[in-house]
């Protein structure tokens, strides 16, 4: 009877230390670079897809690429940015792009802003919410694939388009209520910069100038190194650790001012670094500051 | 200034390779164009998304001519028409051909499938400056009151012209609004996917409260309110 106790603890004990595996259970790399890319460019499994504009896109793409544009994976929805695509609408975009569930896609963007260099984050998030998990970000975008010369087309790359039904991954999102319910339980990561966190500087469309009660600072223009790479995991690691400490199966949120810029910890945190259980909240700042009865506090770093 | 032109002029009679985000868009860059990218503020037309541009709608016949002058576009026959490449009856989904069907020769392609708020320009030359702010209009196409159409507010005002002594003595002939074809088109949209918008809700709809205020009289003839859905 005892051993059969032992067992029983042990298979939990190596279930829970294999979570962080199947977290992570990815074929390719969250951010691949240009020489694996430029390697890969004939992988029969591999999507590139390009989120420029069509025009950025004409003029010169890395070869196979196809082009399906920022703003159509993260929509304007009752007077909120960057907001999720309805299920059917992104299912109909994954689509037409020739993605499918087993595909590896590599996201290809602009890094001239920090914008630009979260709009790839925040497009990974979607395609991985929208049921897509093996997908990668190429580090430095398209102007670091210029810069080293790799193969570059100016022909315009009709997708393989066919019907994607996936299944949408919930759990990888949070609303306003879930957030108010997750103050003092979760951590709550408010992404943008220290002056918004602070309450000193505020968007126009923001409401109310703070953060949500009991979020903590880890703004997402610090995961870029200054020539727009993603910086080394161990930085990352040591970022993330020193705000909301080591522990992987902590539940996470990640907000900002509209629901892009938190997609760069969003990333880092889950797809690079194996923390289990992270969500972005992309109403964000611009939704939850219109409740009068969302709490935030201003001027305190608590 | 005009409102979102700020590109500049093409450099003489210099030709360039065809580029519609450069060559198209500075002139049509303060409106149609950000709203096709979905730069002003909403989400980029489909076609857009489907990597087509200014071009691949707009043949070269509507630029070149074919050498007889018209009074207006509107009477040019060969403009971009969605049936021609969507014709009725090709409908993936029993609602969609059902919706087809029921609003034919009623509503305009884009009062469904306008995905959202489109530049509408208010006070301009009204002494005050231009405003333009983001809004969604349905009302009479005031070419063919039959039709309901998306409408643009077009910034002409009783006193326009006050300042210069023309006193405009028949500005209620002619509204202030004029249909348009947002270029921000989508597959679905609030109205593709629920009756209740238009039926029911009514408030994208032209009314007498929203009208701009020292309008011309003929405004009103473009108010339209829709029935309720019979079951």
């Amino acid at each position: 009877m005892k051993g059969k106790k032992l067992s029983v603890f042990c298979l939990v004990l190596a279930f829970v230390f294999a979570l962080p595996l199947f977290a992570l259970a990815r074929d390719i790399a969250p951010v691949v670079s240009r020489d694996w890319l430029e390697k890969n460019l004939n992988d029969s499994k591999l999507v590139i897809v390009d989120i420029r504009k069509v025009e950025e896109y004409k003029e010169g793409n890395i070869p196979n690429s196809i082009n399906v544009f920022y703003g159509t994976w993260a929509v304007k929805k009752k007077g909120l940015d960057n907001e999720l695509p309805e299920d059917d609408d992104l299912f109909d975009v994954i689509g037409s792009a020739g993605i499918k569930a087993g595909s590896h896609v590599v996201v290809v963007g602009k890094i001239d802003t920090v914008a630009d260099q979260v709009n790839l984050t925040r497009v990974a998030w979607t395609l991985i919410y929208g049921g897509i998990e093996n997908v990668a970000i190429l580090d430095g975008g398209f102007n670091k694939w210029k810069e080293a010369k790799k193969p570059i087309s100016t022909a315009t790359v009709k997708s393989k388009a066919g019907t994607y039904q996936g299944k949408t991954n919930k759990s990888l999102f949070a609303t306003k209520d879930y957030v108010i319910s997750k103050i003092g339980k979760a951590n709550i990561i408010d992404t943008r910069m220290p002056d918004f966190f602070f309450g000193v500087s505020k968007l126009d469309f923001v409401e109310r100038a703070g953060h949500v009660k009991g979020a903590v600072a880890l703004p997402s223009p610090w995961i870029f190194a200054k020539d727009g790479t993603f910086k080394s995991k161990e930085d990352l690691e040591a970022m993330a650790a020193g705000v909301i400490g080591k522990d992987m199966s902590k539940e996470s949120i990640t907000y900002c001012d509209t629901g892009r810029l938190c997609s760069g910890w969003w990333f880092v945190l889950r797809e690079m670094l194996g923390y289990i259980d992270v969500k972005s909240y992309d109403g964000s700042s611009q939704e939850y500051a219109k409740d009068p009865n969302a709490p935030m506090v201003k001027y305190t770093w608590q | 200034m005009i409102s979102g032109i700020s590109a500049g002029l093409l450099k003489g009679h210099r030709f360039v390779k065809r580029d519609e985000g450069k060559t198209c868009a500075l002139c049509h860059g303060g409106r149609v164009y950000p709203e096709y990218t979905g730069e002003y503020g909403g989400t980029p037309d489909v076609h857009y998304q489907k990597g087509m541009q200014c071009m691949d709608c707009h043949k070269k016949a509507e630029f070149h001519g074919d050498g007889k002058a018209y009074a207006s576009r509107q009477e040019r026959k060969d403009r971009p028409v969605c049936t021609n490449c969507h014709p009725a009856g090709q409908e993936k989904t029993e609602k969609a051909k059902s919706a087809h069907t029921t609003h034919a020769g009623k509503l305009s392609c884009a009062g469904c499938h306008a995905s959202g708020q489109y530049r509408n320009c208010y006070d301009c030359h009204a002494g005050k400056g231009a405003t333009s702010k983001p809004a969604f209009i349905l009302g009479r196409n005031p070419r063919d009151k039959n039709m309901i159409t998306t409408l643009r507010v077009i910034p002409t005002v009783r006193d326009t012209f006050k300042a210069a002594g023309i006193k405009m003595e028949h500005f209620d002939l002619l509204p202030n609004y004029w249909d348009t074809v947002p270029h921000n088109i989508k597959k679905r949209t609030e109205r593709t996917r629920s009756c209740d918008v238009c039926h029911v809700d009514k408030e994208v709809f032209l009314t007498k409260e929203k009208l701009i205020p020292g309008g011309s009289k003929a405004n009103e003839g473009l108010i339209y309110t829709p029935k309720s859905i019979k079951q």
